[in-house]
């Protein structure tokens, strides 16, 4: 198995939940190899924000794109070599804010790509300014009498937009975050993992999060109990909300063409 | 002038098949040895409106077509309005009795004789196709064939329909007697010459969001999936398109996008990203008159300074334009290469007069380059970003396959040789410094190609660029006084080769309002501009006017 580690230093702040989305993370890769897939087909992108560090602590192929594209990319390259394994991880500004057209098209191919969502309610890296998923309320550089906008729901948005695994995990409770990261990588389609990640700087969230979540007992089998649960104003479920079984974007439109593996040699591109 | 040709317009609604019509009709010119051209002109609407499409033949190379028609076919009043004007003498003119009035020319039934024959839809471009074969004398049966041959629906309708009309006209044009011989061409778009060209050079995935006049690229793509074997997709946005390219080129595909300005406005920051992350990445800009949303559907040059400075932040491009289709053919296949060659994004900027212009194109591909990356050692020692003599670092894909323990690690931030980010001042030199050093191989590179042209022999030099080239090349044949016209096919890097002309007195033709070109010529070469000749309304220069001008400006 690979070092996943790289020579580069880690500049999260001490405390942040990142640190626990970085080592499930590995924990995951290392269970993804076990089961037979080969750590080269692993492709991963980010965005920009706090959660796209990540990029340069991982010792993984992939890119490290603009804000709020990670998505788009990550399609780019699914759809041009289907054999890589492609995750993208996202900031709740990123995925959600400049990106979102892509994160709910992303959902609507049921591309065969893995989202990890780093929700920690604020724009992190930029000094703490509301982000599409704070609070009403919430005060911020750019919003010092409190945000009046109502958070979006991930879960909620992502299954109406055609995601087919969706799944909440909490950075401070490793092992059910390694494990639904595992499960999300091996479901075909558009797998969609919200990550409750306190941010000690800006969004110092595990006190409550500690206090609210609990993990759900079953997987819902209807899209309106997965609604239900994902919303539920008494707890913060944790676990995997739905998951449905549907053809993939790249197989209905490639069946099992790859266009990388199965490039037109020149030989073959002759005009008229 | 010895230069026969013959022109004809149809003109009618939106919805009425005109363009269509007119693409038969050239094919009619192409199929007896002529060269043709072809101009269609319409709205941003679907239904109604006036639409109108012109064909030009010749017995020799067309480069644009004429605004003085000796064959005009109208389905409506304003068709007849609009164009009545610009018949030659002598030139024929059916209409549409049924809808139209005209002291001249000669009125046929159409709508009647659709109701007589047409069960379902009808269609009324079937009259410009009949009138077209009567008027140039082919068979009825030649008719018949050639309507089985480019029309898939109501067939039988429509050959009966066609041939009430065509019994209606006597006029006879003797284009038979002109000595052409058949030629080996097909009648293409600048678009579709594009896609052929990059293909041809190795492309795998085309990525667009519609915008007229560069959405024709995403639907010649689409439409020669199966048969080029290339995936063309249609992204949420121009945001997505681009974005996904960057993706594809990473995995290995060879990658374009394309869209007017507005679209590649939106894809700039992604622009950026190509030259930091260096992905080998063609970008087609087919412009149309802006700002903003502009004037949907027709041409214009304004986008010059635009497309050489697309982007933020400092890193190479290559831009080049082309002059002709077959350039764009080639120039398309040349800069796919280099893009792959250098891993740097590569412009061709056209406009809509090319972009959707047919043509017929005669071409070979003997010489044309392919697109190939500059490829590395496999294994655990790789780095994206090593430097090289050249600037270029080698280029490996993920995957188990191709690339064993590689970590290819691409970085839109700056970076270390790893890809991993720094923000340490003598590494961001560094790396700065390695990307720089390509700027010498690819202007050594890009001279391997023709990176512009010289067309005639006067004294008198006309700058130019684009498929305005197109124009004054079909005003030379008209023209009493001789020029020479220089045109730049590359941009940047600037041709060396047009040094010889540093200093000079020339007229400057562009489509801009801002002489945006005569501009550039004065900074590149400090050439002297003794007249621009600017046209900025969307359309077309008339061969014949611009010839005008021309004399004009030589006699000022």
């Amino acid at each position: 198995m690979r070092d996943l580690n790289t020579p580069k230093a880690n500049t999260w702040c001490p405390g942040c939940g990142n640190f626990g989305i970085l080592n499930s993370f590995k924990s995951s890769v290392a269970k993804l190899v076990e089961t037979g897939i080969d750590v080269d087909d692993i492709v991963i992108t980010c965005g920009i924000g706090c959660h796209g560090k990540i990029f340069d602590y991982l010792n993984l192929s992939g890119m490290y794109c603009l804000h709020g594209r990670a998505l788009a990319t990550a399609q780019g390259i699914k759809l041009a070599n289907p054999d890589l394994k492609v995750i993208c991880f996202g900031g709740d500004g990123d995925s959600l804010g400049e990106g979102l057209e892509h994160t709910l098209f992303t959902a609507k191919r049921n591309m065969d790509i893995t989202l990890i969502l780093h929700n920690n309610g604020t724009y992190g890296l930029t000094t703490g300014q509301f982000s599409p998923l704070s609070q009403k309320g919430y005060q911020g550089l750019s919003t010092p009498r409190g945000s009046i906008e109502t958070p979006f729901r991930p879960i909620p948005l992502l299954l109406e937009a055609g995601a087919t695994f969706l799944a909440r995990a909490y950075s401070a409770r490793p092992e059910q975050l390694s494990a639904t990261i595992v499960k999300a990588v091996q479901h075909k389609g558009f797998s969609f993992v919200e990550v409750l990640q306190p941010c000690v700087s800006y969004n110092n969230s595990y006190q409550y999060y500690n206090r609210m979540v609990k993990e759900l007992e079953t997987i819902p089998d209807k899209p309106d109990q997965a609604f239900k649960l994902a919303t539920d104003p008494e707890a913060v479920y944790l676990g995997v909300f739905y998951q449905e079984s549907k053809s993939v974007f790249h197989e209905e439109l490639y069946k099992s063409r790859n266009p990388f593996r199965d490039r037109l040699p020149s030989s073959q591109r002759i005009l008229l | 002038m010895t230069e026969r040709t013959f022109t004809a317009l149809v003109g009618g609604k939106a919805g009425e098949g005109v363009k269509k019509a007119a693409q038969v009709i050239a094919g009619v010119f192409c199929s007896r040895g002529l060269h043709a051209c072809q101009d269609d002109d319409y709205q941003s609407l679907i239904k109604g409106g006036h639409n109108f499409s012109i064909v030009t033949a010749g017995d020799s190379e067309i480069y644009c077509v004429q605004q003085n028609w000796d064959l005009l076919i109208c389905f409506d009043q304003r068709s007849v309005d609009e164009h009545v004007s610009r018949l030659r003498d002598g030139g024929l003119l059916y209409y549409n009795s049924d809808e139209a009035n005209c002291e001249h020319g000669c009125g046929l039934p159409m709508n009647a004789l659709m109701k007589k024959h047409y069960h379902g839809p009808a269609n009324v471009s079937m009259a410009a196709v009949a009138i077209l074969a009567a008027v140039t004398q082919m068979s009825k049966d030649m008719l018949g064939e050639l309507i089985v041959n480019q029309y898939k629906r109501e067939i039988s309708e429509n050959i009966a329909y066609a041939y009430d009309i065509y019994d209606l006209v006597e006029q006879r044009v003797d284009l038979l007697s002109w000595d052409a011989a058949p030629l080996a061409s097909r009648f293409i778009s600048g678009n579709q010459a594009i896609i052929l060209g990059a293909w041809k050079a190795g492309l795998d995935m085309y990525y667009g969001y519609p915008m007229t006049p560069a959405s024709s690229l995403l639907h010649y793509a689409a439409l020669k999936q199966d048969s080029l074997a290339i995936q063309a997709i249609h992204a949420e946005s121009e945001l997505a398109a681009v974005n996904m390219a960057l993706g594809s080129a990473l995995a290995g595909c060879r990658v374009a996008v394309g869209s007017s300005g507005g679209g590649f406005a939106l894809m700039q920051e992604a622009f950026s990203a190509a030259g930091m992350v260096e992905a080998p990445l063609l970008c087609i800009l087919s412009s149309r008159p802006g700002p903003a949303t502009g004037v949907s559907t027709y041409t214009a040059q304004e986008d010059l300074w635009f497309s050489l400075f697309q982007g933020h932040g400092e890193f190479n491009r290559i831009v080049a334009t082309p002059d002709s289709v077959s350039r764009a053919l080639g120039l398309s296949a040349e800069l796919l290469s280099l893009a792959w060659e250098f891993q740097v994004p590569a412009i061709l900027l056209t406009e809509k007069l090319l972009s959707e212009g047919m043509t017929d194109l005669r071409y070979s591909d003997e010489s044309l380059p392919e697109a190939d990356p500059h490829g590395g050692q496999p294994g655990s020692a790789y780095k994206r970003y090593s430097d090289t003599e050249s600037g270029v670092s080698p280029l490996l894909f993920p995957g188990s396959q191709s690339s064993p323990e590689a970590v290819i690690k691409w970085s839109t931030h700056e970076h270390l040789e790893s890809g991993l980010r720094t923000d340490k001042a003598d590494e961001i030199v560094y790396m700065k410094d390695k990307r720089q050093k390509k700027a010498a191989g690819i202007e050594a590179a890009c001279s391997r190609y023709q990176t512009f042209s010289e067309y005639g022999d006067g004294e008198t030099i006309i700058f130019a660029y684009g498929s305005t080239v197109l124009e004054l090349r079909e005003a030379m044949k008209y023209c009493p006084e001789s020029f020479r016209i220089v045109a730049p096919i590359y941009l940047e890097p600037f041709p060396e080769g047009l040094a010889k002309f540093r200093g000079v007195s020339a007229i400057v033709v562009e489509h801009s309002s801002t002489d945006q070109f005569a501009r550039f010529l004065q900074w590149k070469l400090d050439i002297k501009v003794h007249t621009a000749i600017r046209k900025y309304d969307g359309r077309a220069f008339d061969p014949n006017d611009l010839a005008k001008q021309i004399v004009g400006a030589i006699n000022a």
